[in-house]
């Protein structure tokens, strides 16, 4: 982790309505690492998410990200500047078919004389999307979701790539998948936020770790610090 | 054969009419996720804005334009910031009652700007109307015609050309299904919603200006009656498809005129061929999908406003929030301490149970006055507005509690109405017997009207009870044994029996009474065991299912009931004017009634009897003004559409609990100062376990050690 980091978040608050869900948070992710968030549900993960991503406002404090306060940017600049999110849960269309969804993304990314090209790459590395590229998103099974939100993503280039469980509900050997995906992105240069409920799996990827507990950050350093007392940390209470 | 052709031919230009609206509807459908409505009445301002201009002299390639091209679009913009975008994602209701109100209140708005309706027939934009050009066989087609079929193919081959081919339809399509998720793709939502309510509004302008040289005169009825036929072809177009919309219209332009051609005149031929719409949609509307998909980011939004108003105490702890305590942690912990829970609570007993004594006095002060030195007319009015309580009433129990939309609750009114004026001229039953004859018909009528549309709700189910009110306007109330047509119908006021009724105060206590009674109904069955089943069939009528209530049944007898209130209501107000015309009740004054009792309030008793006190009111009101205003009584409700969407629990209630919010802030504050100690600034309340009413709230407590 050399140089200044590549997104920064200082003092972060932020509520939906009167319901506050992140208390002066602060964290940063280095050019070119992995930051694992981990915490219980309702600890305010995703929201750091979508306030990183410009989906959800925040009430006080900074962002910034390559240099740019990105504070109170709409989410389609953030996105443009090179910062993708791939949200928790259904992250694709399903409305519109496969390949629709990857030439929305593709589109705004590469421009459109890039188009064919890049879907070819996305149809190389997930054949699975070539053979359903005509079919609507929707109809995918929750794998065949990921695999398309993760090819959306893996052939275009971004400076940062936020996943926010990634890997949850599915089978182990696609969780490898997944995490094996994630790999290459890392190898190929671009940093990593990474949510995640398999604490072990994510700790053995990372970097560097940030615990969040109740909306506020209760450890921020290295994975082996973090791993001793991760149980005190993440649910709050200490271990006999 | 050449018959049939003959009378085939003519409905083409017809059906290209009607498929220009139907695909207008299916295009904003489709780049908005809203089932615009308020189409037909974009359509009449550019229509009238382009006629008014010609004259007063314009050339017609400018006066058109000008109404397609410059006032089109920025009707558009103006309702997509201020209306569509905030309620993409709102339930069925809210979405509905501002474009129906909008569909009132634009053509009535367009008309004081303009000031008059235009004296000349409107004329063609680019050809000359009247002149035949060819002959298909032997049907002769007139320049109107061919320029109509012409641009209705255009326009559909230029807006599938768009959605297949370049990237804003399939932005468009995208940005329908959530917004932020395309934001995420790096695309500007709001831009592209902006240009799918120009390109529809574009479209509701073009629409206008070609098809108002059918009309020799401008109004916006013929616009409404165009847009239900249009409707109709967007449900063959399942909501989704250009082409099938296309084609949907112009089977029903054929279909009418061959309709009109075969049948022997009379009643039913004339009456058949406008129900056309309603057998379409009752076919046609089981089979439409809504492949509605939920937005997958919405978890981003605050809680919506209804959720907030479940509970009172969110509303003052919201307030709380603002009058300036940092952290706003868990609602019921504020509720504990601040007492506001339980009903010995001080909330309950110096704020709410007052309020509502005050709220009974008030109204036994307006009934006294009513009796003693109230002139003559304004006594009139309250009695409307009383009849008017009784049909808000049937809005009340159908829509407000089991939330099924039904825009045929006029006709149930009428059916009522003309039974009790039927029954006593023929046979001489006392006008009272006949409020409930007439009643238990409209429930009848009621159950006839549930059956078919059983497996429908939300928009389908307002479409279909729409076009069943019109069903009803043609081929059954213009019968001399229901509405008797424009002549309409005697209702005499009660006057036989040993006490006469007919006075003007005998007869406002007579209604007090019958409003009494039927809001007596209509509470028993809230508290009731009925009213938990209606509410949870409100809430998921799957899950209702699932806890084992017979979904079916319960919403035949809920139609059954509401119409039978708008029944007695509806003979009420005929015995109240004497006589009742099937105009008093179209199905115009359908889609106004729910407008009008969803602004005010569905969710209460009062809130019915008050919409119909203000809506008699306004009426009244309006006609001291000079002629140019008389629409302004749809205008200021449909205006008031725009704040529905923002507080759909009604005007009543939210100024209730703005009320009560401001008094509760004052007292609640004096009592945080009087406590030392405890809700300091900055200061978190002790965890009492109090917790989460929410998954997703979070109740700090300090944090443990080692944060960074």
């Amino acid at each position: 982790m050399s140089g200044p980091p590549l997104l920064e978040l200082e003092g972060v608050s932020a509520s939906y309505g009167p319901y506050r869900a992140l208390f002066d948070v602060s964290l940063s992710v280095g050019a070119g690492s992995a930051l694992a968030l981990v915490g219980v549900n309702g600890a305010g993960k995703s929201t750091v998410a979508r306030v990183v991503s410009g989906l959800v406002p925040v009430t006080s404090g900074r962002i910034r990200f390559d240099g740019v306060d990105i504070t109170r940017r709409p989410a389609y600049e953030i996105a443009r500047m090179g910062l993708t999110h791939v949200t928790e849960g259904r992250s694709v269309f399903s409305s519109l078919t496969v390949e629709e969804n990857l030439t929305l993304s593709f589109r705004q990314a590469l421009g459109r004389r890039e188009v064919p090209a890049a879907l070819e790459r996305a149809y190389g590395a997930f054949p699975r999307l070539g053979q359903r590229r005509a079919q609507s998103a929707g109809t995918l099974s929750g794998g065949e979701q990921r695999m398309l939100a993760l090819a959306r993503v893996l052939v275009v280039r971004q400076k940062l790539l936020v996943v926010d469980e990634l890997s949850f509900g599915l089978a182990p050997v696609m969780v490898d998948e997944v995490y094996a995906a994630l790999g290459q992105v890392l190898s190929a240069g671009t940093s990593l936020l990474i949510i995640e409920q398999h604490v072990d799996r994510a700790l053995h990827f990372a970097d560097a770790v940030v615990v969040l507990s109740k909306g506020r950050v209760v450890y921020d350093g290295t994975v082996e610090g973090a791993e001793s007392r991760l149980s005190e940390l993440v649910l709050g209470r200490v271990e006999q | 054969m050449t018959q049939f052709f003959n009378y085939a031919v003519p409905g083409i230009p017809f059906g290209c009419v009607f498929a220009l609206m139907a695909v207008g509807l299916v295009l904003t459908y489709k780049a908005s996720g809203v089932f615009n409505l308020a189409f037909g009445a974009q359509a009449f301002v550019s229509a009238l804005a382009y006629v008014s201009l010609i004259e007063d002299g314009w050339p017609r390639w400018a006066a058109g334009v000008l109404a397609v091209f410059v006032l089109g679009p920025v009707v558009g913009v103006l309702l997509d910031r201020l209306l569509f975008r905030r309620i993409r994602t709102a339930s069925p209701l809210v979405k509905l009652v501002p474009s129906l109100g909008l569909l009132v209140a634009l053509p009535q708005l367009a008309l004081i700007i303009a000031g008059s309706t235009p004296d000349i027939p409107p004329p063609a934009l680019f050809v000359n109307a009247q002149r035949v050009y060819l002959h298909l066989g032997s049907v002769p087609l007139s320049g109107l015609e061919l320029s109509i079929t012409g641009s209705t193919v255009l326009v559909v081959a230029v807006l599938v050309a768009l959605f297949r081919f370049t990237p804003v339809g399939l932005e468009m399509r995208a940005v329908v299904e959530s917004p932020r998720m395309t934001e995420l793709a790096g695309v500007n939502a709001g831009r592209i919603s902006a240009f799918a309510w120009i390109l529809s509004s574009v479209m509701a302008a073009l629409a206008g200006v070609l098809l108002a040289p059918l009309y020799s005169q401008l109004d916006p009825q013929n616009f409404t009656v165009l847009l239900v036929w249009g409707i109709a072809g967007a449900v063959i177009g399942r909501f989704s498809s250009l082409p099938l919309a296309l084609l949907g219209g112009l089977f029903l332009g054929v279909a009418q005129q061959i309709v009109a051609g075969y049948l022997p005149a009379g009643i039913i031929a004339t009456g058949l061929r406008p129900s056309l719409p309603f057998v379409v949609l009752l076919i046609f509307l089981p089979f439409t999908r809504q492949r509605q998909f939920d937005d997958p980011l919405a978890g981003c939004d605050p809680p919506s406003a209804t959720v907030e108003t479940e509970t009172l105490g969110y509303r003052s702890a919201t307030t709380l929030a603002g009058a300036g305590e940092d952290d706003v942690h868990a609602v019921g912990l504020w509720h504990r301490r601040l007492g506001l829970e339980g009903p010995d609570a001080w909330w309950y007993r110096f704020v709410r149970r007052p309020t509502s004594t005050l709220a009974w006095v008030l109204a036994a002060l307006a009934v006294l006055s009513a009796l003693t030195w109230v002139p003559a007319d304004w006594l009139l009015t309250m009695t409307q507005g009383i009849a008017f309580g009784v049909i808000f009433l049937s809005l009340t129990v159908l829509t407000g509690m089991s939330g099924q939309i039904s825009l045929c609750q006029a006709t149930f009114a009428g059916l009522g109405g003309f039974a009790a004026g039927q029954l006593a001229d023929h046979f001489g039953l006392p006008v009272v017997i006949g409020m409930v004859a007439g009643g238990l018909l409209a429930a009848a009528l009621g159950v006839i009207v549930a059956v078919p549309t059983l497996r429908l709700a939300g928009l389908p189910l307002a479409l279909a009870t729409l076009a069943f009110a019109l069903l009803a306007d043609n081929i059954l109330f213009p019968n001399s044994w229901v509405g008797n047509g424009a002549s309409g119908v005697i209702v005499p006021r009660p006057s036989a029996g040993p006490v006469n009724l007919s006075a003007s105060k005998p007869f406002f206590l007579l209604s007090l009474a019958i409003l009494s009674v039927t809001a007596g109904i209509v509470k028993l069955i809230g508290d009731g065991t009925m009213g938990r089943f209606l509410a949870a069939m409100r809430g998921s009528e799957l899950a209702a299912s699932s806890v084992g209530i017979d979904v079916y049944r319960l919403r035949v007898v809920v139609f059954a009931i509401s119409a039978g209130l708008a029944g007695v209501g509806g003979a009420l107000f005929g015995s109240l004017e004497g006589s009742l015309s099937p105009t008093d009740f179209n199905y115009q004054i359908s889609t106004v009634l729910l407008v009008v009792v969803a602004i005010v309030g569905l969710g209460s008793i009062s809130g019915a009897v008050v919409a119909g006190l203000v809506y008699t009111t306004l009426q009244v009101a309006v006609t001291t003004l000079p002629s140019r205003y008389a629409g302004l009584v749809a205008v200021l409700f449909g205006l008031a559409t725009l704040s529905y969407t923002r507080h759909p629990e009604g005007f009543l209630d939210y100024l209730g609990n703005r009320t009560l919010t401001f008094i509760a802030r004052n007292g609640a504050m004096s009592r945080l100062m009087g406590r030392s100690g405890t809700g300091g600034r900055g200061q978190p309340p002790r965890n009492e376990g109090a917790g989460n009413p929410d998954g997703d709230v979070l109740v700090p407590t300090p944090a443990p050690g080692g944060a960074t």
